[in-house]
């Protein structure tokens, strides 16, 4: 149910209008304080009611391997079911379509065991011939699914035992195969198996096993879902999900409080002013929780002045991070200081990211051999003033301001920079063929993180991820080892030495990991935040609160 | 027209994929950041551009892409796979019915206007026209919207209109009145956008037609007569001076049909503005090349709808 294969997606750094204002006193509670969890189990779990959200653009389509944006993955995860599924909480695998599961000596042979009483939403069981054919698909070449293929490389192949086992055969063994194998979703042959895949028309109308079936959806306005009444696990207890696209953050507030839409994602500043009043908060519950990304800067190491990593460190350090949180952010964020999530047990806790301090950075530059020789305010080295550009998504204000901050820091140190904004797939083409001196982005993260695709050597390449060049020998052993590493205690171990390393080397100047914000109708219990996402299926209405039939 | 038809799509074909980026790209970076760079993907990524028709050199897939187009197929977009007529046919109603209210409207408005600045010029009611006209014509529109919807649809103020779509919930089991209704009530603030700014440079253009007519001997020769005033300005004065407004309309149709992204972002209107702007930022080619065909064709229409139209207000040019 929960698809998040995903290592790590780009991200143009939220996109928010920003202002400075006092932040005002607020009485509501916080979602991670106990008197909110208390709330949330308050009342008699009842059945009913619907839950209106809005989506913020609309989905490609709801083909579940086809389909690689945001919205129809957060639509798909209701309407199908996959072999495993993870606590949200703890991460853990719990069983979904498969009642167990067993993983051979070497790692290679995965051999799951499926329930006997699902069924596909048009009364067909699930069986293991299902499985299999989810898993031909979406490896077959022609159907339109390169982001998943990446993942399924390793497969060497998939065998039915009977009619409920189904057997994996890996080429290689590796720690994330559980996670790829356990997480794809499970489509029905006899639907999906006839006509081009790519066209069919259960692309607009899905066909699954999950809790919810979907009803019907208006291009271009909202999609419907309803609760699937023979779904083989726990119902949830709302009867009805409605999607609401609109485009426009401020109209979509509006018709949020007009009591017209349930839920909404939220905004840094819409979080700060317009949905900080009495007002407001008694319609509404505000949802804070880290979200699994961060925003860097990343430092081209193939040019000469980002070759030393001590100018890479004195680079960090000039980046006031805690005030631009405090300033553009409105303290909803986290400094981060390396590449896993915050909140996840590989993120090396012990690390402080590198403060701001202009005269350590100073003595660290003259180090590394760049000092005002000429006297004229520039630094150089070798004859060559310090100078570069740095690389921003248009249509980003936050990273605009950022960046002109920082312009501001390195030029009291002698330092230009230049700023260079650029529409995204021209960024996306710049900063794969390497053709950058340094740029601003984000990755979005999942569990289970693996940091070969980021940060091995091999990765170094034209269109490799690794485009700033980070080559480091030890991290390099540790990323190879760490995937063979199947137990987890132990990788984290790994891991949180990779962190040092990175800390040390800074070949990004690690950002922010902004704050998920959101606002929920009062009536609704059973809201707990999870580090990725909210889960709406735990959500109820209790009786005397409900407002759709 | 064919040439110029053919033009324009040689251009717009290279012009689309010479864009840095490539909608193999696009489909692997919406997931899987910047692609992977080792041996395997690299397999993957040709695979895609085979299914994708990219293999082939440009020149080839412009002749299978021309060739197609005889049978009036379109292709199918990269995005959804789904015929590229289909989702130009679902969003080309909406922003057709959209910008016919809001163009009827500015002509409504903008032709009176212009004909009362013009027969009452220098007097203090036609400089406060001009003003006002001026300061409409330079409110930004994104601008304008933001404060509509901050006033009219619930915010703190008034609660009228709806701030965002094109139907309310339910309008599938609406007759066919309500819907016309709940439509039109949905269009309040989309049309007033799009109208305010375009009736203010109509009225400026109707109003120095309208001057360069009356200077006319014609005219002092038809008041001289002795015609009345009304007589003058309305039967003789107005058809010549509606020539220049005419050739307006002409480039008016494929604005028509162009929509406008940021009427559309702001009001989440399903339209031909923003279905381009994702194709374009996508590097969705089929869709981007079907939505170029379709505006160059109703281009070519507009000009010949307003060669007509010079035919029916003015005697003189004739069809031979």
């Amino acid at each position: 149910m929960m698809r998040i294969l995903v290592w790590l997606l780009p991200l143009a750094i939220v996109v928010a209008g920003c202002g400075r204002s006092p932040a005002p006193t607020s009485t509501a509670l916080d979602s991670s304080s106990p008197e909110f969890a208390a709330l949330m189990q308050e009342g008699e779990r009842a059945e009913g009611d619907w839950v209106i959200a809005n989506l913020p653009a609309e989905m490609s389509s709801l083909n579940p391997f086809t389909s690689s944006d945001a919205y129809s993955t957060l639509v798909l995860n209701e309407v199908f079911d996959s072999l495993l599924k993870l606590h949200p909480e703890t991460m853990e695998f719990l069983p979904e379509l498969a009642t167990d599961w067993e993983i051979s000596e070497d790692h290679l042979t995965y051999r799951f065991t499926l329930r006997p009483d699902a069924v596909f939403h048009d009364g067909v069981p699930v069986t293991a011939a299902d499985v299999k054919f989810s898993f031909d698909t979406a490896m077959d070449p022609t159907v339109d699914a390169p982001h998943l293929r990446n993942y399924l490389q390793d497969i060497e192949s998939v065998e039915l035992v009977d009619d409920s086992t189904v057997e994996f055969t890996m080429t290689k063994p590796y720690f994330r195969h559980l996670l790829v194998l356990g997480l794809i979703d499970i489509i029905p042959a006899h639907i999906y198996g006839e006509g081009n895949f790519n066209q069919h028309p259960n692309n607009r109308r899905p066909i699954g096993s999950g809790p919810y079936k979907f009803s019907s959806w208006e291009t271009g306005q909202q999609l419907e879902l309803i609760r699937n009444e023979d779904y083989w696990g726990e119902r949830p207890a709302l009867e009805r999900r409605i999607y609401r696209i609109i485009t426009n953050p401020d109209a979509a507030l509006q018709v949020l409080q007009q009591g017209n839409m349930d839920y909404m994602p939220l905004l840094p500043e819409q979080w700060q002013r317009r949905a900080s009043n009495p007002q407001f908060e008694a319609q509404f519950h505000k949802l804070k929780y880290a979200r699994a990304s961060y925003s860097y800067i990343g430092w081209n190491m193939r040019r000469p002045q980002f070759e030393d990593k001590r100018v890479r460190q004195a680079l960090t350090m000039l980046l006031d991070r805690e005030s631009i949180r405090e300033e553009i952010y409105y303290g909803l964020a986290t400094v981060t200081s390396g590449s896993f999530f915050v909140e996840e047990p590989e993120y090396n806790p012990n690390i402080q990211p590198w403060p701001y301090d202009p005269e350590r950075a100073r003595e660290l530059l003259a180090e590394a051999g760049w000092t005002d020789s000429t006297g004229n305010g520039r630094l150089d080295k070798d004859g060559v003033e310090f100078e570069f550009e740095l690389m921003i998504t248009n249509d980003n204000p936050m990273g605009e301001q950022i960046a002109t901050l920082f312009q501001e820091s390195l030029q009291t140190v002698g330092i230009r920079m230049r700023i260079r904004q650029l529409e995204w797939q021209a960024f996306l083409q710049d900063v794969k063929s390497h053709n950058y001196d340094s740029s601003m982005l984000g990755w979005s993260l999942a569990p289970y993180p693996d940091p070969y695709q980021l940060w091995h050597s091999s990765q170094a390449v034209v269109n490799g991820s690794n485009s700033v060049g980070f080559i480091h020998e030890e991290a390099d052993q540790i990323i190879e080892a760490g995937r063979l590493e199947f137990d987890q205690e132990k990788r984290i171990a790994m891991y949180h030495r990779f962190h040092e390393i990175l800390h040390e080397e800074q070949p990004y100047t690690f950002m922010f990991s902004p704050m998920a914000l959101a606002a929920v109708d009062k009536r609704f219990r059973g809201i707990k935040t999870y580090p990725f996402g909210l889960q709406l299926s735990e959500w109820w209405v209790p009786a005397d609160l409900h407002r759709y039939p | 027209m064919i040439p110029t038809f053919l033009g324009i799509s040689v251009l717009t074909f290279l012009l689309i994929q010479m864009a840095p980026g490539s909608p193999v790209y696009t489909r692997l970076a919406g997931i899987d950041g910047l692609g992977v760079g080792d041996h395997d993907s690299a397999a993957i990524i040709e695979q895609t551009m085979a299914l994708y028709g990219l293999d082939k050199p440009i020149h080839v897939q412009y002749w299978e892409w021309l060739k197609r187009l005889v049978f009036l197929d379109f292709g199918d977009s990269f995005k959804d796979h789904r015929p590229v007529l289909t989702r130009i046919g679902e969003a080309l109603p909406v922003t057709l019915q959209l910008n016919l209210i809001s163009i009827f409207l500015a002509y409504l408005i903008a032709i009176p206007l212009g004909v009362f600045s013009a027969t009452h010029p220098r007097t203090w009611t036609d400089s406060s026209i001009t003003l006002l006209l001026f300061i409409l014509y330079s409110l930004p529109s994104f601008w304008v919207a933001m404060l509509l919807i901050f006033y009219f649809s619930g915010g703190d103020y008034f609660n009228w209109f709806p701030a965002h779509g094109i139907s309310s919930l339910g309008a599938r089991d609406m007759t066919l009145w309500q819907w016309t209704i709940d439509r039109a009530w949905h269009f309040v603030l989309p049309v007033i956008c799009l109208t305010y700014a375009s009736f203010a440079a109509l009225s400026r253009y109707m109003r120095s037609g309208m001057i360069e007519v009356i200077k006319q001997d014609y005219i002092r020769m038809a008041r001289a007569y002795g015609f009345s005033e009304r007589v003058v300005i309305f039967r003789y004065a107005l058809r010549n001076s509606l020539i220049p407004i005419i050739t307006l309309i002409g480039t008016l149709l494929p604005a028509l049909i162009g929509g406008s992204v940021i009427i559309e972002q702001i009001f989440t209107v399903p339209g031909m503005g923003r279905l381009m702007f994702e194709a374009i930022l996508g590097r969705d080619y089929p869709m981007v090349m079907g939505g170029v065909v379709i505006s160059a064709f109703l281009t070519l229409i507009g000009l010949l709808i307003s060669d007509i139209l010079y035919a029916f207000v003015d005697p003189r040019i004739q069809h031979r």
